[in-house]
């Protein structure tokens, strides 16, 4: 089972209705506490959309993703990305060697983080059977 | 006895050494202080929140509230009630001279205004006021990539943070853009935080003086945090806040300098020629931090 987990839902019930950066360690705690209250046990994987989130910075890509990854999640799906969320991301998972999946929007997925990390997060994936490459090599999850 | 400070004409990152100079042998004595800002004619935001940094330390521990003459040059005094100078030195200093009333700096190249920041809460106003004025100056005036915009929003939370987690008190903060015609011949966009608080040695003395033994001070401790990404948390994702602004500007070829007590560490690009460390310099509290990101492109010869 996939489960959707909208974060700017999760931002303005957490901390405020106004806000809609993710910034500040008190506000990326507050997320991640609010994102873990929310995942059900049977969820494989957690599918974080970022849609309506403006700026996030690295001390709430810190909180939120790399405590999930480390905390509480085997598998984390991020979906609704920009390139400024990227930036913040990827030098917080290189920091720590983790690993995410990118979903795009046409739902193929692309791993985020160091190499090493990337391609075993890929092989887990596979070998579970939560995603399967198409002839043209294109990664997708076969439970979406 | 009143002791003088004077605030030099032209005050900024390069003189603020001198200033700091002053402001300490007359700190030092324990009377009250008139900071005297008459003759000048140009600030930087690095003047301005350090001045304000100044003012936080002179009136603490119970002393006497210090003392402010503004600048007499109208364009001065006005561009200084703009930036929002005059708002927060208002809670500081006693000033004395003619302060205009501050009109909204819409229209002009203060992108932020001398701003508070003491909680959570004002780092997420700062973030949220600037995005949208500074992602239009940023790609349309220095050339900044559009997707890479949102590194100066980081930047900027980041540097606000540090006062929130390590100062121990609040602080200022204030961006501005800028023609810099004399030092690079180009616009700039200049972040700069000042506070009056702990410092970072002290901030990091109890992760990190063991560490460093007898090298331990106030440039260790800026190279740690800097340098080394450490934190005083012992949480092993904490510490990406100042290297995720030293990435920043370094793709940018942009600068950060960060002085705190008797130090001031610089990650310098090819068009500065400031030192990367300065050790020895006036005991000033707290820590002030200087970003600048510059226009792309072609460069002065």
């Amino acid at each position: 089972m996939i489960q959707h987990i909208d974060v700017h839902a999760v931002l303005r019930r957490s901390v405020s209705g106004s806000y809609t950066d993710l910034v500040t360690r008190p506000t990326g705690r507050a997320v991640r506490e609010g994102i873990e209250q929310a995942i059900v046990a049977e969820a494989s994987i957690a599918r974080i959309d970022f849609t309506g989130v403006g700026c996030i910075d690295y001390s709430c890509a810190d909180e939120i993703v790399a405590k999930l990854l480390r905390e509480r999640l085997r598998v984390l799906l991020l979906s609704g990305l920009t390139d400024g969320h990227r930036e913040a991301i990827e030098p917080v998972l290189a920091g720590h060697g983790l690993a995410v999946l990118l979903e795009r929007p046409d739902g193929t997925l692309e791993p985020l983080g160091p190499r090493e990390s990337a391609d075993a997060l890929l092989e887990d994936l596979i070998a579970r059977r939560l995603a399967t490459r198409t002839p043209g090599g294109d990664l997708h999850l076969t439970a979406a | 006895m009143t002791r003088l400070v004077e605030v030099p004409a032209s005050f900024d990152d390069r003189t603020f050494d001198q200033f700091a100079g002053g402001f300490v042998t007359a700190w030092a004595n324990g009377e009250r202080l008139l900071f005297d800002a008459h003759a000048a004619d140009w600030a930087s935001p690095y003047g301005l929140v350090g001045l304000l940094a100044a003012g936080q330390a002179a009136g603490a521990g119970g002393r006497e509230k210090p003392l402010l003459t503004a600048p007499t040059a109208a364009e001065v005094v006005s561009y200084w009630s703009r930036a929002g100078f005059f708002r927060a030195a208002g809670e500081l200093f006693e000033i004395h001279g003619r302060i205009p009333k501050a009109k909204p700096p819409e229209d002009s190249d203060v992108l932020l205004p001398v701003t508070a920041v003491r909680a959570a809460e004002d780092v997420h106003e700062v973030v949220s006021h600037i995005q949208q004025r500074a992602t239009a100056i940023l790609t349309a005036e220095l050339g900044v990539d559009p997707k890479a915009t949102m590194g100066f929003a980081m930047a900027l939370s980041e540097a606000c943070q540090n006062i929130v987690e390590h100062a121990g008190t609040g602080g200022w903060v204030a961006v501005q853009s800028y023609h810099w015609r004399r030092r690079l011949a180009k616009r700039v966009v200049v972040i700069a935080v000042a506070d009056a608080g702990v410092g970072f040695r002290h901030s990091l003395a109890p992760t990190q003086a063991t560490r460093f033994g007898t090298r331990w001070g106030d440039a260790a401790a800026l190279e740690a945090a800097l340098v080394q990404g450490v934190s005083r948390f012992r949480d092993p994702g904490r510490g990406q806040g100042l290297k995720g602004i030293r990435n920043y500007v370094s793709r940018w070829d942009g600068k950060i300098s960060i002085r705190s007590g008797t130090a001031r560490i610089s990650i310098t690009p090819s068009w500065d020629d400031d030192v990367p460390l300065a050790d020895g310099l006036a005991a000033f509290p707290g820590a002030q931090v200087l970003i600048i990101i510059p226009e792309q492109g072609t460069r002065k010869a």
